[in-house]
């Protein structure tokens, strides 16, 4: 237990130096171990496959690090209780916690996922929101499964400034998107996440450590691959096709465009030339047509879409290699044991 | 002095509109008309001024129904109805050229402006108004303002002069109502004498204030005036132009008029006498006249009894009489009055049940009268047709006591044909070269008993269609099939000495299209070997004569043979193909079908012809299923099916559409062609028959193909009911036809043939479907011996990834397959190169090769694909961004555009090539080198 916590920690501590170069109100993210656990157990005991559980963080803002102390859970939807609201509900939490004198500061949520897919539009749309209303939140997301690998994967995410600029403008045309200048990478930004624990626990954790057996780490090598791959595969197909039909939708749309634009332009000259000959013959000048009438520019395909999943192509990707990587250096290793104990 | 101006009343103003309908005439014309005394004249006459009267009558009613509008202050009313006045006196143009305008017409325009303008000053009223009265009466304002434009002289003229203008037509109203209460026949001097009457009138008028209270008086008198013309209307009929007029003053009731009233009295009170001896001359003439007319309109000779009969028509009741009494009965006599009785036939006022009747009474006659066969098959001829005639629309159907009239007819006309060796009938027969007497000659007579049989067996086909198919109606309209082939076969045997090989090719297609759906279940036994168990169904088998397959051979390869139409050989050999395909003759259905190349232009057959085609490719995949081969049940049936729309396209049943794509005509015709259901295909059989042949097609198909990318579908349909069944949220036992095979096409997915089979041959199967093959049992072991089969191919299919080796003898006893078979399937499996595995001879077993990629393998091959589709449809994207610069602003640099394009299409090709694993770098490299 207290080794997975700590390659959490080391892992984050690495990303931290490649995501350095931030702008925005919170430039780390500390999390207390009960958070952590607490995440874990709710997905333990709500979700299975690839059901999704909510929940919301609760904390305080030190200057630029946002300290994640307490957390809890969204109830699962269920069909029967139609009139349940969620924002009485936390209301009702957050005032209950108060009451016993725990952190009741909103800032933010958690979300677990199935295979690193999270970056959808209904994500997008709630962290918007939250990100809005209180500058400084963050999504965090746990991914189960990487966790069940021995690796625990929690990540903490932002809109940038720019995407939310975007989406308060609401404008996901191919042009708003082109002038805003963003691509997939640059939608969410990752915040480095430290996890905290109090001496105490610490000191727990060694002890525990120095109890477990080792034959506990052994399973490090373990190579239960082809299932995971193949299941990032056919999630991965599935956001190619998708992301084909969406090129094949704006090029039906900038082809209709082109054709248009090329119409609008003759009818133009053509009304040039008959108002000169008109001139000519000392007629007034036919009098003037709103073209936007008589063209209506064909509806933009919305791009956002297309975006997020570009980006959640990314994600897969980065999965997979992260995945691979780690596999073949399992395979490295295995490979000199195997040389050692000859 | 006007009497409008004058009194005020309203009811008097109405009157007058009324009582003008018929005075707009130059009085010249009047008196010249009245002089007008011959028949002949009088009904020229009657003509142009029912012509004119019609329409004035029509103004003259609107104009009423204005001014009433105008008294209740209706503007909304008023302004729609002058709007049909104004239509209204457009339309009687062409009189008002020639007559003039209709002073009353002109005294409305002025009325109603002056009525108008009045209202428009009155604000008070105004406000008072409703919104729609004030807003129509703004609207009306403005019309008639523009309307009285073309007018305004008139217009003037009677502003100006308003009293001489209602004179004149005074003068014209007794005048007529003189003209009219006398006979038409008067002298001219009475016409005078009309007029000294009208001098008199502008006094009476004067009056006017004191003739209200004579209203009672008048009242009565005018009682005794109407009841004095109506006899004499019930005598006329209400159309005669004279007391029109009069009837419809009488019938104004209070408002009518006391002027003319009046009048009308002070002439009675002159000369009684004198009118009751006209009315009575009048009466005399008008008989004589009507019964004239009803002799012209009949065209035959002056015979007073029979002219009743035909032109009052509701009148007869009484049995008509023939001919008079006495008339000497032969065959010319005869034969003139058919023509009369057929004269009115397809006239507006026929009455054809009548006309039947006469028809039969006189064939009765001419019986009675041995007048010779020759006669009496003419009108039997007339019969029949009057029988189809009698209804007026062709859609409707005969009623069941016609249809049986026309069968007996039908029998009847054949008795005589056969009995009587030497008549010659025929279409081409002119009329004036018959032969009907009795005489040494042979009777020639025109008329075509095919045409009529043709015609009896589309009504019997319009009836089943119209009856309900689940009713006891319908069984006993089904016995008369009986009749109609009976009555086919014996006009079959009767053309077949007689008629030309054209005629015989029609009849014989007849006799094949109630032939050909039927199946031969005598034939079938004796095909079986077995006897008729009882002796009464050997006497009835031996009655029956031969098969109908062989009557099916004879009269189609007469009609191959011998037709020059189309279609009738169309029709004859998808016939002949049907019943081939239903008596599980499989290859000559098959070979008749490839030979006759019909599948090649029969779209360009009419419907009903392609409905037999459509239905004939059915009974041909159902055969061949029957024949246990699946792919060609599948593919004849595919077409059918795949479009959704079976019913339909078999005629039998229209499917729910909308009304944009089929208006009640197009229903109309559509419900026309229906099959009617006796000759109906089951639908749920075909279903059936389609899924399963497309489960055992598609199953193993799937399961050797199922990492493919790029698999097609066999059968769209199966592949939908398999995602419904799917979707199923809660999966209980099958209870339909389609659930039952989606369920087995599960079981057989896993190699489970056992599960398979109980699915698809079960009780509820066999009551719903296979029950209904004629060879059951053989269809069903046909079934279960390819369940087999297919299940062992999709088991090595899906699960040869598991094993190493298999023993060909487990999988025979696995699969309940003889050794040999197991060995045969699994070999041809391995040339195929479905299977890679290699087969051990001495023992028996099957050795995988294991060459076949694994699931992740897979799955990266299928990603790789869809990657080169990605970046194929990203470069389209490109493409059109350069395309349309390099296109549209430099032209110059279109040729290396084009070239651009080539390469990139090089490119892609490239892709698709190698499929997986390409280096896009390398590609591009060794492309731009070839530049």
């Amino acid at each position: 237990m207290a080794s997975r916590k700590e390659s959490g920690s080391t892992l984050s501590a690495g990303m931290s130096s490649s995501g350095g170069t931030l702008d925005s109100p919170v430039k780390q993210i500390q999390i207390e171990g009960l958070v952590v656990l607490k995440i874990i157990k709710h997905y333990q005991e709500e979700g299975q496959g690839s059901e999704v559980v909510q929940g919301v963080l609760l904390g305080l803002v030190v200057e630029d690090r946002l300290e994640i102390t307490n957390c809890f859970p969204f109830p699962q939807h269920t069909e029967d209780d139609a009139d349940f609201d969620e924002v009485q509900y936390q209301m009702e939490m957050m005032r209950s916690l108060r009451h016993v004198n725990i952190d009741h500061l909103h800032v933010g949520w958690y979300q677990s996922t199935y295979y690193g897919s999270f970056v959808s539009r209904a994500l997008l749309d709630s962290q918007f929101s939250y990100q809005h209303a209180i500058e400084e939140s963050v999504v965090l997301i746990y991914d189960p499964i990487k966790t069940a690998q021995g690796s625990l994967s929690l990540k903490a995410y932002r809109l940038t400034p720019k995407l939310m600029e975007i989406c308060k403008e609401k404008d996901f045309t191919p042009e708003g998107l082109k002038k805003a200048n963003i691509g997939f990478e640059h939608m969410f930004e990752e915040v480095p996440i430290v996890i905290k624990n109090s001496h105490l626990i610490s000191v727990l954790m060694w002890e525990l450590e120095d109890k477990s057996t080792v034959a506990d780490k052994h399973e490090l090598l373990n190579l239960s691959s082809s299932n995971h791959l193949e299941k990032s595969l056919q999630l991965l197909m599935d956001r190619v096709d998708d992301m084909s039909q969406d090129i094949v939708k704006y090029n039906t749309y900038s082809r209709n465009l082109s054709k248009q634009q090329q119409q609008k332009h003759q009818y133009l000259q053509r009304r040039q030339q008959e108002n000169a000959q008109r001139q000519s013959r000392g007629e007034p000048p036919l009098p003037e047509e709103d073209i936007t009438k008589m063209f209506k520019p064909p509806q933009p395909p919305p791009r956002m879409d297309t975006l997020l999943i570009a980006g959640q192509i990314n994600n897969y990707c980065q999965n997979v290699k992260e995945f691979t990587s780690q596999t073949l250096g399992k395979l490295f290793m295995a490979e000199a044991l195997q040389g050692h104990n000859n | 002095m006007s009497r409008f101006f004058a009194t005020g009343s309203d009811s008097e103003s109405e009157e007058s509109s009324s009582a003008d309908e018929i005075t707009p005439k130059a009085p010249g014309t009047t008196f010249k008309q009245s002089l007008l005394l011959s028949d002949d004249e009088e009904d020229t006459k009657r003509v142009v001024r029912s012509a004119k009267d019609k329409r004035f009558e029509e103004l003259t009613n609107l104009i009423k129904t204005i001014r009433n509008a105008m008294k209740i202050r209706d503007m909304a009313k008023c302004l729609e109805e002058f709007e049909q006045l104004c239509r209204a006196f457009l339309k009687s143009k062409t009189i008002v050229d020639k007559e003039g305008v209709p002073p009353f017409y002109i005294r409305l325009l002025a009325d109603l402006e002056d009525y108008l303008n009045q209202l428009w000053e009155d604000k008070e009223g105004k406000k008072k108004m409703n919104k729609n009265n004030a807003k129509a009466l703004s609207t009306l304002r403005q019309k008639i303002r523009k309307y009285n434009r073309d007018y305004e002289t008139e217009i003037a003229a009677y502003k100006e002069n308003p009293q001489e203008s209602a004179d004149e037509e005074e003068e014209k109203e007794p005048e007529e109502s003189g003209s009219s209460s006398e006979s038409e026949g008067e002298a001219g001097d009475e016409g005078v004498t009309a007029k000294v009457f009208l001098k008199k009138k502008p006094a009476a008028e004067a009056t006017s204030e004191a003739s209200k209270f004579l209203k009672s008086a008048k009242g009565s008198g005018d009682e005794s005036s109407s009841s004095d013309e109506d006899d004499d209307d019930g005598e006329w009929g209400s159309d005669t132009v004279g007391s029109g007029s009069e009837s419809s003053d009488d019938g104004e009731g209070k408002s009518a008029s006391l002027a003319v009233v009046f009048l009308k009295k002070a002439q009675e009170g002159e000369k009684t006498s004198e009118k009751k001896k006209d009315v009575r001359k009048k009466r005399h003439k008008k008989k004589e006249r009507l019964e004239e007319e009803a002799e012209e309109e009949g065209g035959e000779e002056a015979e007073g009894g029979w002219e009743k009969v035909k032109g009052g028509v509701p009148l007869v009741k009484e049995k008509p009489k023939m001919f008079a009494k006495g008339t000497e009965i032969n065959t010319a006599v005869v034969v003139k009055k058919l023509n009369e009785i057929l004269q009115a036939r397809g006239k507006k006022g026929t009455d054809r049940a009548a006309q039947i009747e006469l028809l039969h009474a006189l064939a009765a006659i001419s019986q009675e009268n041995n007048l010779g066969q020759g006669i009496l098959v003419k009108i039997k001829f007339n019969i029949i047709a009057s029988l189809y005639d009698y209804n007026p629309n062709l859609a409707a159907f005969m009623k069941a006591d016609m249809w049986k009239k026309c069968l007996d007819c039908i029998d009847e006309l054949l008795d005589i044909l056969f009995d009587n060796n030497n008549i010659f009938i025929g279409e081409n027969i002119a009329e004036d070269s018959e032969n009907l007497g009795i005489s040494d000659q042979p009777f020639r007579v025109r008329g075509c008993i095919l045409t009529l049989v043709e015609r009896m067996d589309e009504e019997f086909t319009k009836i089943m269609q119209n009856t309900d198919p689940h009713s006891q109606e319908y069984v006993d309209n089904l016995k008369d099939e009986g009749r109609v082939c009976g009555i086919i076969d014996r006009l079959l045997s009767y053309l077949e000495t007689k008629g030309s090989t054209e005629e015989i090719c029609r009849i014989y297609l007849r006799r094949i299209l109630h032939t050909y759906y039927k199946f031969d279940y005598k034939a079938h036994r004796r095909s079986l070997g077995l006897q008729g168990e009882t002796k009464s169904e050997q006497d009835q088998e031996e009655s029956e004569g031969e098969d109908s397959a062989v009557i099916m051979d004879r009269l189609c390869k007469f009609i191959y043979a011998k037709d020059r139409t189309d279609r009738i050989r169309t029709c004859a050999i998808l016939c002949h193909i049907y019943h081939h395909a239903l008596h599980s003759r499989w290859y000559q259905a098959r070979d008749l079908m490839l030979m006759s190349h019909l599948q090649d232009n029969i779209q360009h057959a009419d419907p009903p012809v392609q409905i037999l085609y459509n239905r004939t490719m059915v009974q041909l995949g159902i055969c061949a299923f029957r024949q246990g081969m699946i792919k060609d049940a599948h593919n004849a049936l595919l077409d059918i099916q795949s479009s959704g729309r079976a019913k339909e396209l078999l005629g039998q049943g229209l499917l729910m559409r909308n009304m944009q794509e089929r208006n009640a005509e197009q229903e109309k015709i559509e419900k026309r062609r229906q099959v009617p259901f006796h000759m109906h295909i089951n639908l749920e059989l075909l279903e059936c028959v389609y899924l399963v042949s497309a489960m055992l097609l598609e199953i193993p198909y799937m399961a050797a193909h199922e990492f493919d990318a790029r698999r097609r579908m066999i059968s769209k349909q199966f592949h939908h009911q398999l995602r419904v069944g799917e979707r199923q949220p809660l999966l209980g036992p099958p209870e339909s036809m389609r659930e039952h095979v989606v369920a087995a096409s599960k079981a057989m997915k896993m190699g489970d043939w056992r599960t398979c089979h109980s699915f698809i041959i079960n009780e509820k199967m066999n009551s719903k479907v296979w029950d209904l093959f004629p060879e059951t049992q053989r269809v069903r072991e046909m079934l279960v011996r390819k369940i087999q089969e297919e299940s062992l191919r999709t088991y090595l299919f899906t699960y040869s990834s598991v094993y190493d080796s298999i023993s060909m003898e487990t999988l025979s006893e696995m699969f309940e397959l003889e050794l040999p078979t197991v060995h045969s399937i699994i070999s041809k499996m391995i040339i195929n190169e479905e299977l890679m595995a290699s087969l051990d001879q001495p023992t028996q077993t099957v050795v995988m090769h294991r060459t076949e990629p694994t699931s992740l393998q897979n799955m990266a091959l299928q990603l790789a694909e869809k990657l080169g589709g990605l970046v194929e449809n990203n470069e389209r994207v490109f493409d059109l961004k350069q395309g349309v610069y390099g296109g549209y602003f430099n032209r110059d640099q279109k040729g290396g555009y084009q070239q651009k394009q080539g390469y990139q299409r090089d490119q892609k090709g490239g892709y698709q090539q190698k499929q997986g694993g390409y280096q896009r770098g390398g590609y591009r490299n060794q492309n731009q080198s070839n530049y």
